[in-house]
């Protein structure tokens, strides 16, 4: 709902840039009218103008912007664009794709229209809302009724429907996410992913597994305070493009820029060293700045002894076999580990057993050692290619900061996740910020660059199959109760020094129950605990297991809401083949897409005739015409505003959402089906009329008081129906709602934090007053490991907190109890996330270890892994299908290495920018980028058109030539890395010459914890291609 | 006194964010690109046109054993001399140089209503920059307008965002960043900066000093190009590898071309300065740069502009002096 609806702002008119030609005349006795012939025209018009802020749509640096709109025909439209000025991230500044945002709210292209396309047509047709949400409705329900699953094989209650499908979305507003979600697990679906099962899932598991929390630990600003900035697996120059300025403030002091890639990028452009290295070997590169720091005690001894879990010691019978290259508890039979082997040894009196000096064989500290003593600089440097110079360079520059006032920080993405280890690669980094002390301190930790503007959110709200709001676990078949569930799911404190926090899980439970079904969630029917859908234990349900199971033809409906597959999903062949084999697929965009149009691709090899698949095109309002918040990659919840009228008949989507959920109601009212409670009795009063209000949301998903309440002990009292200020305050017993904990205390009764715009004058850029961040506002997380034993930062130039007089001073602190040397009894440990309290250098409870370790990707040019005797992940699942295919090691079909990048005039599959004109002008066509050696060997010169082969598909390219990219020694032997953007589909621009998605080439492999596609690595080939674009005849 | 921008290429990332932001402003409509077989990375559009004032120009620099030691990113558009020579070169007086206290003091704008498209000013600008609209039925010259719009907007009244008055540095803020060219403000890592020229040299020279001191680091260039080339440009530049190898012109002296075309034009009475008269004075700096295109070494003219004459090797845009030539 709009603030002139909503009543939360009042529109006025003001006067823009009252500066004009005419006044130019006067003072200089010069017609600067005729600057430009529009200049007049645009100064009158910008006259009348209302400047509201938003966040750029695009990546999560969460930019600011002011859109300046008026009335046109009757309708309020955008007139111009232009960064905040007020905004600290980017101070008005703006990356091309923000700046052309213009022409996303005006553009001739956007969607206006609800279509249909019967089965078998070969055109669209235009019809009305009503008819589509009814004709929807009618789809779920049928598909619904038939394939619902009260109990499993086992007999365990599921309450599912394995039938439906949804993916989508990080483009949505949080309101949005979180009212998808509870639409979607009324329905029964499992199978409900989005961008972030395919970007960062590794990131979330990951740093979970080793700090606590799954996301980027610091935020954008924070980067400035660093004294050495790592850019690996990332490009933020080009993907991030306004984060550069916080990168270059710290180049600027001091800082040392370092750039590690398969290509010199823009990024490595301002770095002061550059490192190459072959895709897909991190781990290796990283594991040996793992031992250079351990061989040359660079540690940050009282940080890792006294807030790491190095001293702590392990069972037994944990260790590593390098000849089978697999940890103990291995078993080959399902390729899964049984990890009592892993686990710590434990006291008599239930504290874990700890060796402070870390001499102990089994403490972690020295496992450690001894698992990191193979990744010598030679061996390092025969997996990943990178000269051992260059290796000993930014090694010596990065480890350098374990000094305790020096501090370093990792800025990666897709480069380090999208791979069969990506969640290991990361825990490596996440390792060596450990060990330097770098986490939980300013200008330090561990940044996960997030790639759209709400994903975050959109992760923190869940729509994601093995998760609900605030990382609450998603039940599974055997847990048949509440009780059962909040049991399996809420961790047991391992010592006495430890908070826990997860203790609380019981209440954050019990309060999403109550968001979930309101009033008809009781004490009495277990908070309608059975009501949400469970899958079966260990049965993966994420993004490639459904297009799996699609491809099979074992999935009749299918959500794709501001996603794109046909071209975002790995092995994308597969995907647009199995996207053939839907009963019906309802598409949301604010453009056409090649997934809503995948009937209509000539690639496929299908005649529209043949492909029986209904499809539905929804048209939904782009974020400039609706409101709500997002929150950025650095936990920033922002506000955005509404600024102009969606185009024709597009809607905001949680408009979209209440229709057919509207419809379906009905239908289930007057009809009954297939258990038909959750969809009756979802709380569902975010509505005036059919006009969404995301106040009303989001007040949700702060939470309310349910009963009255008082809390003696903090000298607080609460009314029934007020809103709860913060998670602490939350019961498991039904008397509090909230649909999310972690954004408990974002819209309390003070007001909506998420719309503060006071910047923090002075100190080290955190802005505790500029919108709000998860958790409880705290803007770096873990900062109690900022602090030595008695309070006092540990750099003094930029402290994130300082005990003071009995209290806590600066950011808000990570569990607010005394430092441990002023009460070490009510003391707690720093990282209050995991149930030691420390951050675990040694991971338990990860699927393929619990020490990072290399493996080969699913395809390679090796045949035998230098550092162990195990070339793929041993934890991983292959699909062995038809459409599975995958080259084999060294492999001399495909010899080449192929990595995939992002260009920072296009944004993900390109959907959006290729429809913007100004960025297509800047990147019109797809390319592969090579080294000039293979372009000389094959005879290649710039601007040629190549075919560019994986095992599962092939794209024709331009070629560019570069001296960016270089072939590596590898293994004794010369290996080549080729480069391919993947913005580009077929469908736009409209002639066809813009190429495709470069995931036609990629493998369908995850990721052993997270199922995260490795579409990172793979092996090609490319061949010049004659004027009749035949691959030409080798001579 | 007048306006200026600083453009440290050593922070460029070549975002190009500079070169939307300018269209976004300028309500400069897209052209139809396709991938370039030329230049080293990716560039585009292939030249400045009018529809396409600003571009970034992309330049991989190799070391002695030819491997990349760098990349290095360089922002195009009108350079707005001190003392233009397509000013001088208008017989219609379309071009104007802005100066005095004006907001937009420095800047060099043009009167599309008066331009009759008699080209003189491209042939005459030593930077090849004012470009003709080919494609147009009327064609003019067009060239970036150092968004003079902008700099001499007066203060709005009262201005609001989202229903609450700006003030105190908030309002300063605003008001700061609505008076600078779209590209400026928009650039991402401050690579422009907008300023007073004075200011503007002041700081570059700082910078280069700055570094000085800082050994074992990379260093500048000791050299603001665009201080004294032509007798001084609106638009500065610095650079940590030699401008020559950025495409930058370094035969053009440091005497403002206008003072060529008088030397022309100074024995002709004014009243009959026309067309003709001026016609001449360009066929003079025309000559004069043909001849220094042909001549070699580095003490000489060694060279156009690298972009332009890349331009004109691309037949597909005629924007160039050479395609115009050709026409």
């Amino acid at each position: 709902m709009s603030g002139e609806q909503s009543g939360h702002m009042k529109v006025t008119r003001r006067t823009f840039l009252t500066g004009t030609a005419a006044a130019g005349v006067g003072v200089l006795g010069l017609d600067l009218s005729a600057t430009a012939a529009y200049a007049r025209e645009k100064a009158a018009a910008l006259r009348r103008l209302r400047i509201t802020t938003t966040i750029c749509p695009y990546c999560a640096v969460g930019c600011g912007v002011l859109v300046m709109s008026g009335k046109k025909n009757g309708t309020s439209a955008v007139a111009n664009v232009e960064g905040d000025p007020d905004h600290p991230i980017n101070g008005g500044r703006l990356c091309p794709k923000g700046s052309g945002l213009y022409q996303l709210a005006n553009n001739e292209k956007r969607l206006r229209k609800v279509l249909y396309r019967a089965p078998g047509a070969a055109e669209f047709e235009e019809r009305d809302w009503s008819w589509a949400a009814s004709e929807i409705a009618r789809r779920i329900k049928s598909a619904r009724d038939a394939t619902f699953t009260t109990r499993n094989a086992k007999g365990q209650v599921v309450n599912r429907t394995m039938a439906i499908a949804s993916v989508g979305s990080a483009a949505l507003d949080n309101e949005e996410c979180w009212l998808l979600q509870k639409f979607l697990r009324s329905l029964g679906l499992v199978y409900v992913e989005h961008q972030a099962r395919i970007c960062h899932s590794s990131t979330v598991t990951s740093l979970a597994a080793t700090f606590g929390r799954g996301a980027m630990t610091n935020h954008w600003i924070d980067i400035k305070n660093s004294d050495c900035v790592l850019i690996m697996g990332g490009n933020p120059a080009e993907c991030h493009p306004v984060s550069m300025r916080w990168v270059l403030e710290a180049k600027e002091k001091g800082a040392t820029i370092i750039s590690v890639d398969p290509r010199y990028t823009h990024s490595s452009a301002m770095a002061d060293i550059f490192a190459p290295l072959r895709a897909g070997t991190d781990i290796a590169f990283l594991g040996g700045m793992i031992k250079h720091i351990l061989d040359n005690d660079l540690i940050h001894r009282d940080y890792v002894v006294n807030y790491t879990n190095a001293a702590f010691l392990i069972d037994g019978e944990y260790r590593f076999d390098q000849a089978a290259g697999v940890f103990s508890g291995y078993r080959e039979a399902d390729r899964r580990y049984e990890k009592a082997s892993w686990q710590y040894q434990v006291g008599a009196d239930g504290e874990p057993v700890k060796d402070p000096s870390l001499r102990h064989p089994r403490c972690v500290y020295q496992l450690m050692k001894r698992h990191y003593a193979r990744y010598d600089l030679d061996t390092v440097s025969g997996v990943t290619g990178t000269p051992v110079e260059a290796l000993r360079r930014v090694y010596e520059a990065y480890a350098g900061t374990g000094a305790p006032d020096k501090v370093a920080t990792i800025m990666y993405a897709m480069g380090w996740t999208q791979h069969t280890v990506g969640t290991q690669c990361i825990r490596t980094m996440a390792v060596i910020q450990l060990l330097l002390g770098n986490i939980g301190r300013a200008g330090g930790g561990v940044n996960a660059l997030r790639g759209e503007s709400n994903v975050q959110g959109s992760t923190d709200h869940s729509l994601l199959f093995d998760i609900l709001p605030g990382y609450l676990k998603v039940p599974t078949a055997s847990q048949p109760t509440l009780g059962a569930h909040n049991d399996a799911c809420t961790p047991k404190r391992l010592g006495r020094l430890s908070a826990n926090w997860w203790g609380n899980y019981p209440k954050y439970f019990v309060s999403f129950l109550k968001a979930m079904y309101g009033e008809a969630a009781t004490g009495e029917n277990d908070f309608a605990y059975a009501w949400l859908p469970k899958p079966d234990d260990g049965v993966d349900c994420s993004w490639l297991s459904i297009f799996d199971e699609m491809y099979r033809g074992n999935i009749k409906g299918f959500f794709a809401w501001g996603q794109n597959p046909a071209c975002s999903g790995a092995n994308a062949n597969k995907v647009r083949k199995a996207l053939a084999r839907l009963d019906w697929l309802v598409n949301v965009n604010i453009f056409p897409s090649e997934t809503g149009w995948f009937w209509q691709d000539k690639g496929l090899g299908l005649e529209p005739a043949d492909i029986k698949t209904e499809v539905f095109v929804l048209p939904a309002a782009a974020s400039v015409e609706k409101e709500g918040s997002i929150t950025n990659s650095g936990r920033w919840m922002q506000w955005r505003y509404k600024a102009a009228d969606p185009p024709g008949d597009a809607r905001p989507d949680a408009e979209i959402m209440n229709m057919i959920y509207r419809e379906l109601k009905e239908l289930y009212a007057a009809e009954g089906g297939a258990f038909p409670e959750p969809v009756l009795n979802l709380k569902w009063d975010y509505f005036r009329g059919d006009r969404f209000d995301p106040h009303a949301l989001a007040k949700d998903v702060n939470g309310y008081f349910l009963a009255n309440a008082a809390f003696p002990e903090q000298g607080t009292k609460f009314k029934k129906g007020e809103r709860v200020p913060g998670f602490a305050y939350l019961r498991d017993d039904g008397s509090t709602s909230c649909g999310n904990w972690l954004y408990c205390g974002s819209y309390p009764e003070a007001g909506n934090m998420a719309a503060r715009r006071r910047r923090e004058a002075g100190g080290i850029g955190l802005h505790p007053e500029w919108s709000w961040s998860w958790p409880a506002n705290r803007r770096i997380l873990y900062n109690r490991a900022s602090v030595d034993l008695d309070g006092q930062p540990y750099d003094k130039e930029t402290p994130v907190i300082r005990w003071e007089r009995g209290k806590w001073v600066g950011d808000v602190p990570d569990g607010g109890w005394p430092p441990m040397n002023v009460d070490p009894e009510s003391a707690k440990y720093p990282f209050i996330m995991k149930p030691e309290g420390h951050g675990r250098l040694f991971a338990m409870e990860l699927a393929d270890g619990p020490l990072p370790e290399h493996y080969e990707p699913l395809e390679s040019p090796l045949t035998a892994n230098p550092l162990n005797g195990r070339m793929l992940n041993p934890a991983v699942k292959k699909w062995e299908g038809e459409a599975d295919a995958h080259a084999d090691y060294g492999s001399t079909e495909f010899p080449h290495v192929c990595t995939t990048f992002r260009l920072t005039e296009h944004w993900q599959t390109g959907v959006m920018t290729r429809h913007a004109p100004w960025l297509l002008e800047l990147q019109p066509q797809v390319f592969v980028e090579i080294s000039r050696e293979l372009a000389e060997e094959e005879g290649i010169r710039r601007g040629d058109q190549v075919l560019v082969s994986s095992i599962r598909g092939t794209i024709t390219a331009f070629a560019l030539p570069t001296a960016r990219l270089k072939p590596l020694m590898v293994g004794g032997r010369k290996v080549q890395q080729v480069a391919l953007p993947w913005c580009f589909g077929w469908l736009m621009p409209r002639d066809g010459k813009g190429g495709d998605s470069a995931n036609l080439l990629t493998p369908n492999i995850g990721d052993a914890n997270t199922m995260i596609p490795e579409t990172k690595v793979f092996m090609v080939n490319i061949k010049k291609l004659d004027v009749a674009g035949h691959p030409e005849a080798a001579l | 006194m007048g306006r200026a921008c600083l453009v440290d290429t050593t922070i460029c990332t070549g975002c190009r964010a500079c070169q939307v932001a300018c269209k976004a402003w300028n309500d400069l409509p897209a052209e139809k690109t396709k991938f370039r077989s030329k230049g080293d990375g990716y560039e585009n559009p292939p030249a400045l046109s009018g529809r396409s004032y600003t571009r970034i120009t992309f330049h991989e620099i190799l070391d002695d054993g030819g491997n990349l030691d760098r990349s290095v990113f360089v922002k195009r558009q009108c350079m707005h001399c001190e003392e233009p020579a397509c000013v001088s070169a208008c017989p219609v007086a379309a071009l104007q140089k802005v100066k005095g206290e004006s907001g937009s003091a420095g800047a060099v704008v043009y009167d599309v209503e008066k331009c009759l498209g008699c080209r003189y000013c491209m042939l005459a600008c030593p930077f090849n920059v004012p470009t003709f609209e080919w494609d147009k039925t009327v064609p003019k010259i067009q060239k970036c307008t150092f968004c003079a719009d902008r700099l001499e907007a007066a203060e709005p009244a009262n201005p609001q965002v989202n229903d609450q008055p700006l003030a105190g540095e908030s309002l300063e803020r605003f008001e700061d960043t609505q008076r600078m060219p779209a590209c400026a403000k928009a650039c991402p890592t401050g690579a422009i900066e907008f300023g007073e020229r004075e200011d503007l040299i002041a700081e570059a020279r700082r910078r280069i000093e700055e570094k000085k001191k800082q050994r074992g680091s990379w260093q500048y260039v000791d050299h603001i190009y665009g201080e004294k080339e032509v007798g001084g440009t609106s638009w500065l530049y610095l650079a940590n590898v030699p401008f020559d190898k950025l495409g930058f012109r370094m035969d053009l002296g440091e005497r403002p071309y206008p003072e060529y075309t008088k030397l022309a034009l100074d024995a002709v009475p004014p009243a009959v300065i026309g067309l003709g008269a001026a016609l001449g004075a360009i066929h003079w700096i025309s000559n004069r740069r043909a001849a220094a295109e042909e001549a070699d070494g580095p003490e000489t003219p060694t060279g156009r502009e690298g972009e332009q004459a890349e331009a004109a090797s691309e037949p597909e845009k005629p924007t160039s002096g050479e395609g115009q030539r050709a026409v």
